[in-house]
């Protein structure tokens, strides 16, 4: 990838004319060679100068933080390791397709005899670029056509352009993202977007056309966003067999909402996670802001992960979510939570659980599930380290439950409802994982606890996606 | 229609409608008040519900429509089918050639007179902007409320140039009510229905627009000054409302 190469140093006494590294194989010091070790370690430099060639639209600005880092070396190997994160701190920014690093003794008239010159040679990406790719969600595939325009105004300002058509949904949007100089991680989103669903478990159509605003940023451990969105809803019956309970449901709403997410990640991958855990909270407050939807909606999501013998993993997911309706006007189906499906409890079918009418499934306004999971290399290792490892065997219990909120009874009787009729499924199966960014399953379920109107998957059950209970 | 003929009429049935006091507008009250005369004569009970959205709750997008057990039925022609189906009709009396002219009476109403009224709605700039807009609007929160005035506005005046209306004046409209109105007094004449003693669909309609033109508040009155010239019309409509409204209150 990126090279930083040394130059001699003419005023030390060295064994070798060059010494040349892979950034990548900078992991500590004690890679370097013994010998030669020693004699840099002990060398005092001082950063004198650090140049940035090849800039057009950025901005210098947005730069000097990035690589401030580097002034602070106080030796030949801190040096090399902290243009190493300035490079890589520089690479995240989005906006340079390559990065390299050239670390020079200090030219001129004003330069000390230990002084250092370091050059960062950046190629900027081009100012539109188009892409075109495949997307996995949950259970439903999508082409993306896109057409990104990083580094608008030289601040690693980003305008996106998305076209999505897929198996579920067809969308498009255009995006605007603006990082804070200096803290990539503060960053704010701008968007505005049409996306047009169709949900066969429910007989429903919606539209949403929005406008969104975001912020995101770092406090302590935790990635926090906040972000106001406001959506015209439109709904529609997917068929004239729909149920009328679905029927009622069809016309146009506003909901302007301000919501607010909190992240805790300390997972080692998303997709197929070793160790660590997730904690997710996420409330959403609709009608204060304006609309017509007014309600107060909560969910969470907790996943702990731990490594066994033998390199199987296991791991333990808790979801739930509640929907309170605020006024005496009731939640709307685009609103409400749904459980089920190769992604949410196994076993059964897409989103076919809890309240429904006339085959059509309404969704419910509290819920929980949790599943228990056991992952194991494959049982005869095909090879180490080659294609096997993608594949996992995977034991699995989940369980959960979905309700709506009978308004007039307490809290108490709600926890009871949910608590009573668990629907649980168990069962085995293979497990794929596509890169960082999606899994596969194909497992044998056996549901059980199931209520009557749920509609079931026992036996094989195919499954792609990115959230996984 | 289908296998549901055999299925007597449920006490639950219910027509939806929109909002009556501050949604519904001249058209769609005209049609829902026709359906709704229409049962009344079949001696087939209803209830009348009102919904902000039941215009998108309506398989055709037009009100009104009604929910019989598990069908959902819109629009009057429709509605009499599917009564027929049941057994219920009010045209079985009439021979061919009264059944073809009843046909046309209907067509002429829905020609004229909805299309009239549409036009005075929408395509009339103080009617659209003082009662129209506003009223059609009034469920939903700003923005959405403008968004879907406008758009109904937009899409009514392209079907009225897609008919030929769009170049009418608002006296050319009236002139065409007034001719429609004529029509259907010489037609009914001195007797009690369109077709002597027994009211059909054809009354139903009538009834149903004229009444709601008569007792609707519009920007001017012209509308009204126009059908009350008509004598035997007027009786027409007080006689209906006497004989099959007499709970109403309109």
């Amino acid at each position: 990838m990126g090279t930083v190469h040394a130059r001699s140093l003419d005023a030390l006494p060295m064994q070798g004319p060059e010494l040349g590294f892979q950034a990548d194989d900078i992991e500590a010091p004690e890679t370097e060679p013994e010998p030669k070790q020693e004699v840099l370690e002990n060398r005092d430099v001082v950063v004198q100068r650090v140049h940035i060639d090849g800039l057009g639209r950025t901005k210098e600005d947005l730069l000097t933080y990035e690589i401030a880092e580097v002034f602070r070396a106080k030796n030949l190997i801190d040096v090399m390791k902290m243009s190493h994160e300035a490079r890589q701190k520089l690479l995240r920014l989005g906006i340079f397709r390559k990065v390299e690093v050239v670390i020079d003794t200090s030219q001129g008239e004003d330069a000390l005899p230990n002084g250092l010159d370091v050059t960062f040679e950046v190629t900027e990406l081009r100012r539109m670029t188009g892409s075109y790719s495949t997307m996995v969600g949950n259970n439903e595939g999508s082409m993306v056509l896109g057409l990104k325009l990083p580094n608008v105004f030289g601040r690693a300002e980003k305008l996106t352009f998305q076209f999505s058509y897929g198996t579920k949904e067809t969308s498009y949007g255009l995006s605007f993202f603006k990082p804070q100089p200096g803290h990539f991680e503060r960053n704010i989103s701008l968007g505005v977007y049409k996306v047009t669903g169709q949900f066969p478990w429910s007989s429903l159509r919606e539209t949403d056309r929005g406008i969104s605003a975001e912020l995101n940023f770092p406090l302590w451990k935790t990635n926090q966003t906040l972000k106001w969105e406001g959506v015209w809803r439109e709904l529609g019956c997917l068929a004239r067999t729909a149920s009328f309970a679905v029927r009622e449901e069809s016309g146009h709403s506003l909901k302007s909402s301000l919501s607010h997410a909190m992240v805790i990640d300390t997972r080692n991958s998303s997709i197929l996670p070793r160790k660590g855990g997730l904690l997710k909270i996420h409330q959403e407050l609709a009608g204060y802001t304006g609309g017509d939807a007014s309600f107060l909606k909560e969910d969470f999501e907790i996943q702990l992960n731990k490594p066994l013998f033998w390199d199987s993993v296991l791991s333990a997911s808790l979801w739930g979510g509640l929907l309170l309706p605020i006024g005496d006007k009731p939640t709307s189906i685009a609103d409400r939570f749904y459980l089920g499906g190769p992604t949410s409890i196994r076993g059964f079918s897409m989103y076919s659980m809890g309240p429904q009418s006339e085959g059509d499934y309404l969704g419910g306004e509290a819920y929980w599930a949790g599943g228990l999971h056991l992952y194991t290399p494959l049982p005869f290792r095909p090879s180490m380290g080659g294609f096997g490892d993608l594949f996992r065997t995977h034991f699995f219990v989940n369980a959960g439950n979905l309700c709506n909120l009978n308004y007039g009874e307490g809290p108490q009787a709600h926890l009871k409802k949910l608590a009573e009729c668990i629907r649980w499924s168990y069962g085995l199966g293979i497990m794929l994982r596509l890169g960082n960014i999606a899994r596969l399953e194909l497992n044998y379920c056996i549901p059980m606890g199931v209520q009557s109107g749920d509609r079931i998957c026992d036996g094989v059950q195919f499954g792609a996606g990115i959230r996984f209970l | 229609m289908l296998l549901t003929a055999a299925e007597p009429w449920p006490e639950n049935a219910t027509l939806y409608q929109p909002l009556t006091e501050d949604q519904i507008l001249l058209s769609d009250c005209a049609s829902s008040l026709a359906v709704q005369a229409y049962l009344r004569m079949c001696g087939l009970p209803v209830q009348v519900v009102s919904r902000a959205n039941a215009e998108y709750m309506s398989p055709s997008g037009k009100i009104p429509f009604i929910h019989v057990g598990n069908q959902v039925v819109s629009e009057l022609g429709p509605i009499v089918q599917f009564t027929k189906a049941k057994g219920h009709s009010l045209s079985d009396g009439l021979d061919d050639v009264q059944r073809a002219e009843m046909k046309a009476y209907m067509e002429l109403v829905n020609n004229m007179l909805l299309t009239a009224e549409l036009y005075i709605q929408w395509c009339d700039d103080a009617t659209a902007a003082e009662i129209s807009r506003p009223r059609y609007s009034s469920p939903y929160s700003w923005p959405l409320s403008n968004i879907l005035a406008y758009q109904k506005q937009w899409e009514v005046r392209r079907k009225m140039n897609a008919i030929g209306w769009g170049g009418k004046t608002l006296e050319q409209v009236y002139e065409d009510v007034s001719q429609c109105c004529q029509a259907l007094s010489q037609r009914l004449g001195t007797q009690p229905y369109f077709f002597n003693k027994q009211p059909t669909e054809l009354d139903a309609l009538v009834f149903g627009h004229l009444f709601t033109i008569l007792t609707t508040r519009l920007t001017n009155s012209e509308l009204a000054e126009r059908i009350k010239s008509y004598s035997n019309l007027l009786s027409f409509c007080k006689r209906i409302e006497q004989t099959y409204f007499e709970d109403k209150s309109s």
